[in-house]
């Protein structure tokens, strides 16, 4: 026998505790005569159990006959314990990660810097590879012959950049007037500054030395830097070996700078040999 | 009582159970209806509030949330005692699962997922892995560093066929690709409602967040010692721990949740809006974070654009949700049931009568004694 809703006149199935339209209890409604004011909605105890049979709301009823699954609750000290594990054991794994990789890489980078020549010297590398001439490059203070495959990125009356054929690394060499006159040590020291400002994490690569020699005439000083190149979402270890030199009353400058991936550095300093050795400075 | 706004006849309740509107208010609060002053997934904030928690995992309940910040939280102090430590290998680690697992044990608690865990998790966290190494990869191939910072000794300047690649083709084609695996999810119709598609969205877009911050730090991964000084590493680390999965899984949600009220027939300028904004915010985190460090600007500068595009992004997502939910809580019918935002007892339709929380909205465990709607609306024109 259908139950009709007191308050809104809804014929509701038997065994329907609420009116499947407007929610009221049906046993209150049909208790009250004339029902004018409807219960409040928040009981004020747990909730009946769900009644017997199908629940006939046009939208909602009970999954299946039976009692209802348990509510799921995640403990809150289970989250927080999650969480925590994560950390520890992404610790571990990156501590672990880090001291294998760092092993791997001393091993593979034995002697990766550019050996500074003794002064008077003609190259700071040993072993020139073979490549095919691809033409002279040149400007106002420097000039040098370009390996086959390799292309200017960019010039102007100081500085010429080149890049290899792969694309993993440049070659920037550059001369000019400096005004007032700098030593090769304010040379250095101006480009260390000028790391440290771009580059904060910039500092001298692990094993790297400082020396001084000379680069195909140019009296300077050699070193290496290492710091965190960040672009596109990128975030590359990057490993600079550096000239900087200056002729003997300091007018004139003249820097060499190699840009790699630290992991890189040993093959591309053998592969920038032929780039090194023929540079000819034009001012002295 | 009758609704102030539906007119219909409904319980006693601060909120209307059927369309949800506040009852009683004129125009204090704006439009009662609307009811933007109270968010339809946590109605103790206002829809314009950027809240992450209530945002991207909007089937928490009201304790619930706390112990998802706490927990947030708890990762991100691990980070900085890593950072601090000098072990940033593992920082890095942390910071990019950070986001993920926390999403992985909401997708557990709410159960989201319902009786289909693998399928929802492999279509969407891994698939949302997949498409990350391939296009993080692809991108990598593509975009060489060394090409556009060849002469670190040159003035700052922004390249412009850098900032065409990083700053616009990538995030749009990883916008696009991003949102594949939840739209091919085989069972989508047994989750018709946005809700359902922002939080599958969410959980492809921090998939793909973890592959691309593994793959973009796999360079100091292999090459940074175990123990190194700290340096500027935190900023990159809090692009790693919070923005970037923020970014990537707000933007992907956006996409999906409009995927998903497309195929309920309901595209309107909300929805288009929703994925012009997501390509948009996309562009100018990553434009903009290019620019500002080809630039040289403070690296806290470039922190602060990225957190200002991510709220803006999530303020979104609310605005889209909230009533994209407030139109599809109108269509349920009563049950009893305990609000999972104030845990009242209530007999109610799609909204709490108490605090006005959408119910379609409340976690699994709760709707499970109900069967799915016959809403004739859920599968328009044959889409599904």
């Amino acid at each position: 026998m259908a139950v009709t809703c007191a308050r809104c006149g809804t014929q509701n199935p038997d065994g329907n505790q609420f009116c499947q339209a407007c929610g009221t209890p049906l046993a209150v409604a049909a208790s009250q005569p004339g029902f004018a004011s409807p219960p409040a909605t928040a009981l004020p105890g747990p909730p009946p159990g769900p009644p017997p049979g199908a629940y006939q709301s046009p939208y909602y009823s009970p999954s299946a006959v039976g009692p209802q699954p348990p509510v799921h609750r995640t403990p809150w000290v289970l989250i927080i314990s999650a969480i925590v594990v994560l950390v520890v054991l992404m610790a571990g794994c990156g501590t672990a990660f880090a001291v294998l990789g760092s092993r791997a890489n001393n091993n593979g980078s034995a002697g990766i810097l550019p050996s500074p020549s003794p002064a008077g010297s003609p190259s700071p590398v040993a072993t020139p590879t073979p490549t095919t001439p691809g033409g002279t490059v040149s400007n106002k203070g420097e000039s040098f012959t370009l390996p086959g495959g390799w292309t200017v990125a960019s010039k102007d009356d100081e500085s010429i950049s080149v890049t290899n054929p792969d694309g993993d690394g440049s070659v920037t060499v550059g001369s000019g007037v400096s005004d007032p006159a700098q030593t090769a040590q304010d040379n250095k020291a101006t480009i260390d500054k000028f790391f440290k400002d771009k580059y904060p994490d910039t500092k001298a690569c692990p094993g790297s030395k400082t020396t001084t020699g000379s680069l195909n005439g140019a009296q300077g000083i050699f070193w290496e830097v290492c710091f965190t190149l960040s672009a596109g979402g990128q975030s590359i270890q990057a490993g600079a070996p550096l000239f900087a030199g200056a002729n003997s009353d300091g007018s004139v400058y003249y820097v060499v700078l190699l840009l790699t991936s630290q992991s890189n550095l040993k093959s591309f300093i053998a592969e920038t040999a032929p780039v090194l050795q023929s540079i000819h400075w034009n001012l002295t | 009582m009758q609704c102030d706004h539906c007119a219909q006849d409904v319980p006693d309740g601060v909120f209307c159970t059927r369309c949800g509107a506040h009852q009683g208010t004129t125009e204090e609060f704006g439009n009662a209806k609307l009811r933007e002053h109270r968010y339809a997934a946590h109605p103790g904030e206002h829809v314009a509030q950027p809240s992450v928690i209530t945002t991207l995992f909007p089937h928490l309940g009201h304790n619930k949330i706390h112990e998802f910040r706490w927990a947030f939280t708890a990762g991100l102090a691990g980070v900085l005692v890593l950072y601090l430590a000098g072990l940033i290998t593992a920082a890095i680690l942390v910071s990019a699962f950070l986001v993920p697992v926390l999403y992985l044990i909401y997708l557990y608690e709410a159960q989201v997922y319902r009786d289909e865990p693998a399928t929802i998790l492999g279509f969407t966290l891994g698939g949302g892995i997949i498409v990350g190494i391939v296009v993080t990869i692809l991108g990598r191939a593509i975009y060489n560093p060394f090409d556009y910072q060849v002469n670190p000794l040159g003035n700052p300047g922004v390249s412009i066929g850098a900032l065409l690649v990083v700053g616009l083709v990538m995030p749009v084609v990883q916008e696009v690709l991003k949102a594949v695996p939840a739209f091919f999810l085989p069972n989508r119709a047994d989750f018709p409602e946005t809700v359902d598609g922002l939080v599958f969205g969410v959980a492809a877009g921090l998939g793909f967040s973890l592959a691309e911050g593994l793959i973009g730090f796999s360079s100091a991964l292999t090459t940074l010692p175990a123990h190194v000084a700290p340096g500027n590493w935190i900023y990159d680390l809090a692009t790693l721990a919070v923005l970037q999965p923020l970014l990537q899984g707000s933007a992907t949600g956006m996409v999906v949740a409009t995927i998903w009220r497309y195929r309920r027939g309901r595209l309107a300028g909300r929805e288009i809006g929703g994925v012009a904004m997501a390509v948009i915010a996309h562009i100018a985190f990553a434009g903009g974070t290019l620019v500002l460090k080809d630039s040289a600007v403070n690296p806290l500068a470039i922190l602060i654009w990225q957190a200002v595009v991510v709220g803006a992004l999530l303020i979104y997502i609310r605005y889209l949700l909230h009533h994209a939910l407030l139109e599809e809580a109108a269509h349920m019918g009563f049950a009893e049931t305990v609000c999972p935002s104030c845990h009242t007892h209530i007999v109610a339709s799609g909204f709490c009568p108490n605090c006005g929380m959408a119910l379609t909205a409340a976690p699994n465990a709760i709707k499970r004694s109900r069967r799915p709607r016959k809403d004739p609306a859920a599968t328009p024109s044959g889409r599904s």
